[in-house]
């Protein structure tokens, strides 16, 4: 059963269309990336994916049901903007967060009190929040979203403005989470984040779906055509016909061939000219290629330049 | 339910425990009571006590003059009897030295049964209290001297010339204190519109707290916007009931130590209305900050468009008057129908004398219609008004955002 399910979905803003015609489901025990640029419908998607704004059309399933306010206690949400009450105390806004999601006073507590443990901010327990620093905020934030044991935990940029430090330990409770069978679905920029966790993800780019499935359908439908090559010596071969685009930073260089097959044939005309070949590794792209390479196909170059900053 | 519930109990118990909370609990009755006894207290004490001089050649009526401005109802004044060819330069000196405060000249008449002339040159002309007293006494000076003259004998006099008193009497033929019941509706008229305009503002005010620091993104995943409006509206709401409760509280316990010895009373009606008509006014007015709140993101853009609450307050303010002198008028039945004014001027119409009932009963169904329009306004305003922040909306967008589900 897909957790959620978006059905051709679309939003328009005054004049701005925010989304438009976007399906995509979720399935449970998956961690789902949510990924796109700047401005290109991600929280628009989000917000309507948990009934806080309604499509224009289309239509929004939780749980395989047809969406309904009642599903949204077994929903953790964390908002791209953080907030939380500057002059509560940590524990009681946690108890107020988690008595709104259902929980009796009692357990809303004892959960807090075992999560603020899980995630190293105990200390911050007594202080009133406006005296933490962003950072413990974010995981008070992070806590509060998490307090009644959702089964979907959809976060908008969790990990944005966290020392690596902080960063590791909320992913790693996500990977424990997503491990104890919930689906988690969270949206970002950073594609090393997403190659490392999420096992399926959808591309968004001016609020159209441009690219989704599991990571595996997606990294394999692409050519493996990406070479790194460490060298000394001549450097001719670059200008191999079969090479697309060649970087050389000054004996590594990162090249783009026409065709999987290609790389034999440079490392052909490498030898042949004598260049010492130090390492000649065949790659994939990587995530951030090919969202870079999607993205700039749904604006066209030029305007991508101002736009893409993965 | 349980939500409204749940919010209304963490903006109620986060208010209470505030400082802010406890100083204008204890400062506002202070300064309040302060300013009232400081004014009654001025106002009774306020008897001129000016330093004239008066240049006459009529001794008789120059000392008569001078027993009245010394002793008089409203004057302690000095004065100085000097011959009539005093110079006026002299005098003119003494008060710019600020020794006296302006001379009189009292010129006989020609003719005998006229009157003589009187020129009073004060040090500034703007001191009303003293040539009014001058006046007054003068008048009654004259009388007296016509009356002794007809030969009036001086208890006679006395008698004559003493003040009326007008008994106002209630419906029931029991002696009324009518000042004390204007005193009530005065007080109570203006806690009204303190608290009003204090607490309603504070329902936009701690929605705009709560869009800048952007926790409503949080509570909408789970409450319904209608339901955080309502929770928002009770809880400030029971804050305020607390602190003019505490304050009544406090205000029956004094007048009870002090007995009856002051003559205010509040009676019961006017309790009970008191309060049906502040929860209604204050509802109304919440509503519509809520309303404001949403449509705003700051304080500084709440500022401005705060004085679509203060008109209506601004405007109930001033039929305070008429209203007052004539509560059965026409013109008073008719603003006080009108639901933002209703509040506070019906209230102030029944704590001066009962309205018809379906007076009462037709201003509380259009407040209670009101209140629901507003809310239903402000909740669709809210709705939208919350998500959509940077920009400043138009009249325009807000009608669209009406429409908007």
């Amino acid at each position: 059963m897909p957790i959620v399910e978006l059905e051709k979905i679309r939003k328009v803003y005054d004049t701005k269309v925010a989304v438009e015609g976007l399906s995509l489901t979720i399935e449970s025990g998956t961690m789902f990336g949510l990924l796109g640029p700047n401005g290109s419908g991600k929280t628009s998607t989000i917000r309507m994916m948990i009934g806080m704004t309604v499509p224009d059309s289309g239509s929004v399933s939780l749980f395989g049901k047809p969406f309904d306010r009642k599903a949204l206690h077994r929903v953790g949400y964390l908002p791209e903007e953080r907030g939380l009450y500057k002059k509560m105390k940590v524990l009681d806004q946690l108890v107020f967060l988690g008595q709104l999601h259902g929980l009796s006073e009692a357990t809303a507590r004892s959960r807090s009190l075992a999560w603020c443990e899980r995630v190293q901010i105990t200390e911050a327990i007594e202080k009133k929040t406006e005296e933490l620093s962003k950072g413990m905020q974010q995981k008070i934030q992070f806590i509060a979203a998490l307090l009644h044991e959702p089964e979907l935990i959809i976060m908008d940029e969790p990990f944005s403005g966290l020392d690596p430090v902080n960063a590791e330990l909320l992913q790693d409770t996500l990977i424990d989470l997503r491990k104890e069978g919930k689906a988690v679905l969270f949206s970002t920029h950073r594609m090393d984040q997403v190659e490392k966790m999420c096992d399926a993800i959808a591309l968004i780019s001016r609020g159209k779906l441009v690219l989704s499935g599991s990571m595996r359908e997606v990294k394999s439908s692409y050519p493996r055509n990406r070479v790194h090559v460490v060298f000394s010596g001549d450097e001719a071969f670059l200008q191999n016909t079969e090479v697309e685009e060649a970087k050389n930073y000054a004996g590594v260089a990162e090249l783009k061939l026409h065709t999987e097959a290609g790389a034999q044939k440079v490392l052909a005309e490498a030898m042949a000219r004598g260049t010492v070949i130090h390492r000649f590794d065949v790659k994939e792209p990587t995530l951030e290629e090919i969202f870079i390479e999607r993205v700039r196909a749904s604006f066209g170059d030029e305007e991508a330049r101002g736009i893409v900053d993965a | 339910m349980h939500n409204v519930w749940l919010i209304a109990k963490r903006e109620y118990t986060e208010r209470i425990k505030t400082k802010g909370f406890l100083i204008a609990t204890i400062l506002i009755p202070l300064l309040m009571g302060g300013g009232l006894f400081g004014v009654a207290t001025l106002a009774a004490k306020s008897k001129t006590t000016s330093h004239i001089a008066v240049l006459t050649s009529q001794l008789q009526l120059a000392d008569d003059l001078k027993q009245e401005l010394q002793n008089g109802k409203d004057s302690q004044m000095t004065v100085d009897i000097l011959p009539a060819r005093t110079s006026h330069a002299v005098l003119d000196q003494e008060m710019a030295n600020k020794e006296l405060d302006g001379y009189l000249v009292i010129v006989p008449a020609t003719d005998a049964g006229r009157r003589p002339t009187f020129d009073f040159t004060p040090r500034s002309t703007a001191d009303i209290a003293t040539s009014s007293a001058i006046e007054e006494a003068l008048h009654h000076v004259l009388t007296k001297e016509y009356l002794a003259a007809k030969g009036v004998s001086e208890t006679e006099t006395a008698a004559l010339l003493a003040p009326v008193t007008l008994n106002v009497l209630g419906k029931n033929g029991v002696h009324g204190n009518s000042r004390s019941s204007f005193l009530v509706a005065y007080v109570l008229f203006l806690l009204m519109y303190m608290v009003v305009l204090l607490y309603g503002m504070n329902v936009a005010r701690s929605i705009i707290e709560e869009k800048t620091s952007r926790v409503f993104e949080v509570l909408l995943a789970t409450v319904k916007p209608d339901e955080l409006l309502a929770g928002k509206i009770l809880g400030v709401g029971a804050v305020g009931l607390t602190q003019v409760g505490i304050w009544m509280v406090a205000a029956g316990l004094l007048a009870a130590r002090m007995g009856a010895t002051s003559g205010v009373q509040i009676s019961t009606p006017q309790v009970v209305f008191f309060i049906v008509y502040f929860a209604l006014g204050y509802t109304l007015y919440s509503a519509a900050a809520a309303a404001l709140g949403a449509m705003t993101n700051s304080e500084q853009e709440l500022q401005q468009l705060n004085m679509f609450l203060m008109m209506p307050l601004f405007f109930s303010l001033l039929m305070l008057t008429p209203v007052v002198t004539n509560p059965n008028s026409l013109m008073s039945r008719i603003v006080s129908q009108i639901p933002f004014c209703a509040p506070l001027l019906m209230e102030l119409r029944i704590s001066i004398s009962m309205p018809q009932p379906w007076e009462i009963a037709l201003s509380i169904g259009l407040i209670l219609v009101t209140i629901y329009a507003v809310l239903w306004v402000s909740s669709r305003i809210y709705r939208v008004g919350i998500l959509m922040y940077g920009k400043k909306p138009n009249l325009p967008e807000i009608l669209r955002w009406l429409k908007y589900s």
